[in-house]
């Protein structure tokens, strides 16, 4: 018995020393799970011999918490726009030396100096996408053209929508003309007999892969991200994809080198290493998001630029900003909504 | 008396815990970091109605999925526990491999079943059971399936190890002095399995209240158990101090219960006296 | 002389026979509905689409692929590392625990009965982060190390109860004879208590096991990307879609296990049959 906890307690010790002696060159990553492919990965690491360490997580949100408790230090982090922002606030994101960047050139225009990071000094785009309908024209063969479309009593029960409060919350605020960040307390009080109408329609809440319930016909349309529309048009174009004529939430996944890293450059070289042309197509083709980078975009095929959720029609855009303790308010009204059903 | 359980315990279980307590008279700031001002906020916010509703809700779930394991569970466990030495452990291990594999990949394939034109809707359809498909998914019935068969081997198992002590001689002599089956089972088999049962009931009961995840996927995320609220706060509210004195509470819910419980009659004692 | 007495309960409508057959039904149901996912999780595996949401047909290069995978490979090998390690550090502690709670009356023993049950019932949610923030207040980096810890914490309750609840129907006098015949307590408990809780070892090690292996929510909180677990690598995989590998790698599994017990009869004759031992 004392021979086998000796066995134990030293397996242990020796697990814990493994992990404890690394090699030095390496780039700690913490960026949403599946969304940086492996090829590309591997191709960095057998480029520059750097060692990636990727480490994920589901929600931006997560990511924070992740981040701000403090027990991991990450040389490169993914977050969305908004939590960027907050970051930056914060003073957890260290500057950017843009020197170090050379293929930043390869950015659009229009996706820098967004509202996030206006001096475009620590964030560098990524991937960006919108939130719009998703309809099997199919089975829907009416026109939907925007929010008020979806939410009708003629598809009650065949609606999916994204399980993210603050999300909804901006539908019901471009319904009533507002904007995505007009977050007053007294605008969040006048979505909910919108959203109290349009939950009594939805059958599923899925931020995860609302396509399954797409493509097994359990529902008809929705209001998901445009890569699981993309997606979607990918196996069968009878998913359209509609921008809510409402309005339409754009978001900027972004990447980011925070203050405390210990590696920084060799974060600069995976940040560069991930503007090249040929890399980020290969992100593209795994992820059939919007690429922000235009020496990218160059090289698709013609039908990914031809994927209405992936490249829809330009047009006004709203990006969420950080909103801090509001989304109290947001969440205990959804949480109010779902209650009563 | 400081065996290691107890050190273990005290480092991992009562520390972490009076951290997490100590967070729930704290608020957040806008970044969603912990602030130290002492406040009762978080606590009143808990009892709140709409909480105490999801508390409710969460409650009649677990209640339900315990007796729906109880009545799967025992006959069974008892079964199982009365086979021949080796049959009993191969059903036993039986029973446990199809939890080696992925949670996930389980409850997706419980999705494949019970999808409209999946498994389920075609059998029902073949025999002629029903007319046209019938809408299993995203309903509090997808739930309670996908509940039940996460927690059905907890209930299983610590009864089987109760009924495995139960000796046929006492059965025997039950029978022999005159007592039909149901009395031999009410007045020797429950009483002399009841830590059994007892253990299975916690073991069902207590997750259950806290799971989140099998209605986020069956029941298309419709309604808030309470475990989706805690879960919430943690992820995407980013309000620990929110989140943490929930779990107190709850966690204080289940101390006082299972504090209760622990002063019922012993059964077992009467029965081995 | 007269036939066999005909015992009168052979006239009873419920027979111990007919009950037998009743409940071998009952848990033949049960059984089917413990594998009925298992089966569609089997056959999905040989799903052609990548997305394995709809079928649309046969392949097995899921199997082939899962030889390249890498990381999936590697997350396996972890989980298998922290099952193992937890269910063994659990058994030691549960079982010690359990014994030491039934066998000495000492001060403070409700209070320790107290204890051992908070993990379990406290929410996993709730012990994944109170962990994480004593790693974090104690400066600890997330590791196997912590990860392993999380899972004792919360498995050994598990075998503690199984012990708990043999050792309540054990006889006193079994203890007290090994004593009366000279043995040390320590002895005593281990060559006359522990075997006769084989049947709550197992149980509790299976259980820790199971639980261990397929555990995401604390080890979410409490893993580092360098010891992430299968389940941890599977949640991140399902936004995009819960590729048919991971089904395939589910089944070798399974298939692994039923092969082992089905097998373990005639493995355990072999050794038997190979130390020349009696029986």
């Amino acid at each position: 018995m004392r021979v086998l906890r000796r066995t134990l307690l030293s397996a242990i010790v020796a697990l814990s020393a493994c992990s404890a002696a690394l090699p030095s060159s390496e780039v700690n990553l913490f960026a949403w799970t599946e969304y940086i492919p492996q090829e590309v990965i591997d191709g960095f690491t057998k480029e520059t011999g750097i060692r990636v360490n990727y480490e994920t997580f589901s929600s931006g949100e997560e990511m924070m918490a992740k981040m701000l408790s403090g027990s991991a230090s990450y040389d490169v982090v993914q977050p969305p726009d908004y939590i960027a922002e907050a970051l930056i606030q914060a003073g957890l994101l260290r500057k950017l030396e843009t020197q170090r960047l050379p293929h930043l050139a390869n950015i659009l225009p229009e996706f820098l100096h967004m509202p996030h990071d206006p001096t475009q000094s620590y964030t560098v785009p990524y991937m960006t996408g919108t939130v719009g309908i998703v309809v099997n024209t199919r089975v829907v063969t009416e026109p939907i053209r925007g929010f008020k479309d979806v939410f009708q009593p003629s598809h009650a029960g065949r609606i999916v929508v994204l399980n993210d409060n603050r999300e909804m919350v901006t539908w019901a605020l471009y319904s009533l003309g507002l904007r995505a960040n007009d977050l007053s307390p007294e605008n969040i009080e006048r979505t909910r007999p919108i959203l109290a109408q349009w939950f009594k329609f939805v059958r599923v809440f899925d931020s995860d892969s609302p396509k399954t319930e797409l493509l097994n016909g359990d529902v008809d349309l929705g209001v998901v991200w445009s890569g699981e529309a993309a997606i979607l048009y990918q196996q069968d174009p009878k998913f359209h994809y509609i921008i809510p004529a409402e309005g339409v939430h754009e978001f900027v996944d972004v990447v980011a080198i925070p203050t405390q890293a210990t590696h920084v450059a060799e974060a600069h070289e995976f940040i560069d290493y991930l503007l090249r042309a040929e890399v980020s197509k290969k992100i593209s083709d795994a992820f059939p998001y919007t690429n922000p980078n235009g020496a990218a975009r160059r090289l698709l095929s013609a039908a990914q630029l031809a994927n209405p959720a992936s490249y829809p029609p330009a047009g006004p855009r709203d990006t969420f900003r950080a909103i801090g303790k509001t989304s109290q308010q947001i969440d205990e009204l959804v949480t109010d909504l779902k209650n009563s059903r | 008396m400081l065996t290691p359980m107890v050190l273990w315990l005290v480092l991992f279980a009562v520390l972490p815990m009076a951290i997490l307590f100590v967070y729930s008279f704290c608020s957040r700031d806008d970044l969603g970091r912990i602030v130290f001002t002492f406040s009762l906020e978080n606590y009143s916010r808990v009892f709140d109605p709409r909480y105490l509703h999801i508390m409710v809700r969460s409650f009649g779930y677990a209640s339900a999925t315990t007796a729906i394991c109880l009545i799967m569970g025992y006959p069974t466990a008892y079964f199982m526990a009365r086979r021949s030495e080796k049959i009993r452990e191969r059903l036993l291990v039986l029973v446990m491999i199809p939890f080696w594999t992925s949670f996930l990949i389980r409850t997706y394939a419980w999705i494949q079943i019970l999808k409209g034109s999946g498994l389920l809707n075609t059998v029902l359809g073949s025999t002629h059971l029903i007319a046209a498909p019938v809408e299993w998914l995203y309903t509090p019935a997808a739930v309670m399936i996908g509940l039940v068969y996460s927690f059905v081997p907890f209930m299983i198992l610590p009864i089987f190890s109760s009924a495995e002590k139960l000796s046929n001689d006492l059965i025997e002599a039950a029978h022999d002095l005159g007592a039909g089956p149901l009395r031999v089972f009410t007045t020797v088999i429950i009483p002399l399995t009841a830590p059994g049962i007892a253990a299975g009931v916690v073991l069902v009961f207590v997750p259950t209240m806290g799971m989140f995840a099998v209605s986020d996927i069956l029941g298309g995320a419709q309604v808030p158990l309470i475990g989706n609220v805690i879960q919430n706060q943690f992820l995407q509210a980013r309000n620990w101090p929110f989140g943490a004195a929930l779990g107190i509470v709850f966690t204080l819910l289940f101390a006082v219960s299972y504090g209760l419980l622990q002063r019922r009659p012993r059964w077992d004692r009467a029965a081995s006296a | 002389m007269a036939g066999p007495i005909i015992p009168s309960r052979k006239r009873e409508l419920l027979s111990p026979r007919l009950v037998d057959r009743l409940l071998a039904a009952w848990t033949t149901l049960v059984l089917v509905f413990l594998y009925l996912p298992i089966g569609v999780l089997v056959v999905y595996s040989f799903n052609s689409s990548r997305l394995n949401i709809v079928w649309e047909g046969f392949t097995l290069k899921w199997y082939a692929a899962l030889w390249d995978n890498g990381p999936l490979l590697g997350a396996l090998q972890n989980s298998l590392v922290v099952a193992a390690v937890t269910t063994a550090v659990s058994l030691v502690i549960g079982t010690v625990g359990a014994w030491l709670l039934y066998r000495y009356q000492f001060a403070g023993h409700r209070l320790i009965h107290a204890l051992v049950s908070t993990p379990i019932i406290m929410p996993e949610i709730i012990i994944g982060i109170s962990l994480l923030s004593f790693f974090s207040t104690i400066a600890m980096p997330l590791g196997f190390t912590t990860v392993i810890i999380a899972h004792v914490t919360f498995c050994f309750p598990f075998v503690l109860i199984a012990v708990q609840a043999r050792l309540q129907g054990l006889d006193p006098a079994l203890e007290e004879a090994a004593l009366d015949l000279g043995a040390s307590p320590l002895r005593a408990f281990w060559h006359v208590i522990l075997p006769s809780l084989r049947p709550a070892l197992i149980a509790g090690g299976l259980m820790a096991f199971t639980l261990s292996l397929d555990e995401l929510v604390v080890t979410f909180f409490t893993a580092s990307a360098r010891s992430a677990t299968l389940p941890l690598r599977i949640y991140g995989m399902a936004k995009i879609g819960l590729n048919p590998m991971l089904n395939a790698l589910s089944t070798i599994l399974v298939a692994v296990t039923v092969a082992a017990i089905l097998f373990s009869a005639q493995l355990r004759q072999l050794f038997r049959g190979a130390s020349g031992g009696p029986r």
